[in-house]
């Protein structure tokens, strides 16, 4: 077992290493198959630990970080919830890894790409196997750090070093509430282990537990781009198409989802938090919803859909449902890698060309990537009996379940979520693969590989509503295997309610859809593009540029700080500090110049007799203490 | 088991080894600024030793602190070695002479 689990995080780490050190001095081939072996073979790792898992362990793999009471040693903890996304992070990222191989083709930045890769891979993985909060830190920080280079990763185009930049400096807001609330758990408990912290969460004091909660919220928020941090990730979508499917919506941006579900029972001791981060996740869920509705670049949509499923994700860990909230992180993982995936199948089939409305037609010529991509947009829509329809399902329910003047609008809330998410999925869908093909369209090619590594993602996304369905039909399987966790037992609701909210969710994704249809379908979709051309106005060029809230930020926080900074610069540092510093400096300078014509000035003699000194005293010394 | 001075002694051999380093490496500014760090170390070893042996997490600090000051110091004086690089075409210790007149 222990050598299993070291594996599942060493393995990417060779990988990482290797090609980080001598990637190019191997052949192209032997450096992008270790990158997948490694990967792989975690894989392997982490299937082979399920099959042997049977109660939650502890593995202590070496001392970290130790000074007198405080102790952070590389511990891992493997449980229902950190197995279950190890076994999702190595399989996803696996089949990424792949996928990467026929899409970098032609870069020859392959070796910075695929160590970057690994390494993301390693640390994604310490995190969620981590045992302390500091060690949990590190795999955040490492996540944050490959983020930012992969994101980056053209930074010869200034556009694409500012978005890692941005990614980079947004999350580290967050980063520092984290690493305040990591400190003051210490302080208050004496200890780091996660374990030991969610036990000895119940003696601390009300308020204490409301304002460490709130702090771990913000740290979520800003790697899991909730509210108010979300401005990074539509940003994000500068990187290559697979790291856009990799980190910003399969496994990094869900890291803050994790955090909040692994120190469950220490933030649901408090109604506050727990209102909090419902709040803010229905909130970011109509957000990005919202957004998504009028953008035009393939990839930004998809990255405002993330913002948004991720928001329910906040929204069923705020119910108090950390089944439905783990459910859809799951499937939400599989079918939004699948819409990434299919979007990097899309672009490099039309050269590089983002624009939705520029498409058109690619049904006929890419008919594997096309229903790859319907498969993944059903999902996301909320289609009935696929796993994207259970999992956002279970996690209404779980708020319907809470009730309440607060829970009960959040549930209307997520219900008109859910029917925007409809609609700008299909949008999506028939702008760019309804209707006659547009003239860049004609002749498009797509590296089989590629597409080929669809297939399990569509199966998985389909059918992922059978990793766990409501009590109506069955007994769920991810909640049999997340018991241990469930803090407390919530009354089950009675089969009615159940059917009546199904119909319900089902009910809304149709009419989204077939508002869709209306509106972007058929003879309609024409007119759209004809509209197309005039730019956009009012309500729409609020939404396109997701509310002004980048230009809210400038406004609010950089430009008091750049005009703080003149200030300090041009009156408190030219003037006042360097004024005063020149009239001492020269000073000094005079004074020096009258003792300077004594000396020789040379340094090194300087040094010598400096030595000659020192060793005289030494030597005194020595003659006082060992003379008799 | 390791005694404070069997640490002590191992600062001291650094120490001279900074320090030998400092008076004979002249020709560079380069190598001056290592031979002081190295020194430094060492001191840093002492101070860290003796947290060691009174449990006292203080000496620790100040080996943080010597961390952090060090890394000030040796920025500007990297800067200040690029600086006089610029204007005189050379990087030996003796060539540096205009403190006194001369």
């Amino acid at each position: 077992m222990k050598l299993y689990l070291e594996l599942i995080i060493l393995l990417p780490l060779l990988g990482a290493v290797v090609n980080a050190l001598c990637g190019k001095m191997l052949p192209r081939r032997l450096s992008q198959a270790l990158a997948c072996a490694v990967i792989w073979g975690s894989f392997a790792a982490a299937l082979a630990v399920f099959a042997a898992y049977r109660n939650p362990v502890t593995v202590e793999i070496a001392t970290w970080l130790a000074d007198f009471d405080f102790k952070a040693p590389l511990t891992l903890y493997l449980d229902p919830l950190s197995l279950s996304l190890t076994l999702m992070i190595t399989f996803v990222c696996g089949l990424i890894h792949i996928y990467s191989v026929a899409y970098m083709a032609e870069d020859p930045g392959y070796v910075r790409y695929f160590a970057l890769l690994n390494l993301f891979v390693a640390a994604m993985l310490l995190l969620v196997l981590a045992e302390n909060l500091p060690l949990l830190y590190m795999g955040w920080e490492g996540v944050g750090f490959c983020s930012y280079a992969l994101i980056g990763f053209w930074y010869k185009e200034e556009k694409n070093a500012d978005a890692g930049r941005k990614a980079f400096i947004v999350t580290r807001i967050g980063d520092v509430a984290f690493g305040i609330a990591i400190v003051w758990l210490f302080k208050l408990c004496n200890s780091e282990s996660i374990v030991a912290l969610n036990s000895a969460a119940p003696s601390l004091l009300p308020w204490q537990i409301t304002v460490i909660g709130l702090l771990l919220l913000f740290g979520a928020a800003g790697k899991s781009a909730q509210a108010p941090l979300m401005v990074w990730l539509p940003d994000a979508m500068a990187g290559p198409t697979p790291v856009s499917a990799q980190i910003h919506a399969a496994t990094m941006v869900t890291a803050g989802v994790y955090l909040l579900m692994r120190l469950f029972p220490l933030i649901s001791l408090s109604p506050t938090v727990l209102a909090a981060v419902a709040v803010t996740g229905a909130f970011t869920a109509f957000y990005g919803a919202s957004c998504a509705l009028v953008q035009r670049d393939l990839k930004r949509v998809l990255a405002y859909s993330t913002i948004s499923q991720i928001g329910f994700m906040f929204l069923g860990v705020g119910a108090g449902e950390i089944t439905a909230a783990t459910f859809h992180l799951l499937v939400h993982a599989f079918f939004k890698a699948l819409l990434f995936l299919a979007a990097g199948c899309v672009i490099t089939a039309m050269h590089h060309e983002q624009d939705i409305y520029k498409m058109g037609g690619l049904q006929k010529s890419l008919p594997r990537t096309f229903y790859a991509f319907l498969v993944g947009a059903l999902c996301l829509a909320g289609f009935p009996l696929t796993g994207g329809f259970f999992s956002k399902d279970s996690i209404l329910a779980a708020v319907w379940e809470q009730g309440g003047l607060l829970y009960g609008s959040l549930y209307a809330v997520g219900l008109l979520t859910a029917g925007l998410t409809a609609f700008y999925t299909f949008r999506a869908v028939w702008l760019v693969f309804g209707g006659e093909a547009a003239p860049a369209a004609k002749s498009v090619r797509v590296p089989v590989l590629m597409e080929y590594i669809l297939g399990p993602l569509a199966l998985l996304g389909l059918f992922g509503g059978l990793l766990n369905l409501p009590p109506l039909f069955a007994e769920g399987l991810l909640a049999d295997f997340l018991e241990p966790l469930i803090v407390s037992q919530q009354s089950e609701l009675s089969h009615t309610t159940e059917l009546f909210l199904l119909l319900t969710a089902t009910g809304v994704a149709l009419v989204g859809i077939a508002a869709a249809w209306y509106r972007y379908g058929g003879d309609n979709r024409q007119l759209r593009l004809q509209e197309s051309g005039v730019p956009v106005r009012g309500i729409k060029a609020f939404l396109l540029h997701g509310w002004y809230l980048d230009n809210l930020y400038w406004l609010l926080f950089v430009r008091p700080y750049g005009w703080l900074s003149r200030v300090l610069w041009t009156h408190v540092d030219a003037r006042a500090i360097d004024g005063s510093l020149d009239r001492f400096a020269a000073l000094l300078g005079r004074m020096g110049g009258y003792l300077g014509s004594w000396t020789c000035g040379r340094v090194s003699l300087y040094l010598l007799s400096f030595a000659a000194g020192a060793a005289l005293l030494v030597g005194w010394m020595a003659w006082l203490v060992f003379a008799p | 088991m390791i005694s404070l001075s069997h640490i002590l002694i191992l600062a001291g051999i650094i120490f001279s080894l900074g320090l030998v380093c400092l008076l004979v490496w002249r020709s560079n500014v380069i190598m001056l600024l290592v031979g002081i760090e190295i020194m430094l170390n060492a001191a840093m070893l002492v101070f860290v030793g003796g947290s060691y042996r009174w449990g006292a997490a203080d000496g620790q600090i100040f080996a943080l602190t010597i961390i952090a000051m060090t890394s000030a110091e040796v920025s500007l004086a990297l800067a200040m070695v690029v600086y006089l690089h610029r204007r005189q075409q050379t990087v030996d210790v003796d060539d540096f002479h205009e403190l006194s007149d001369q």
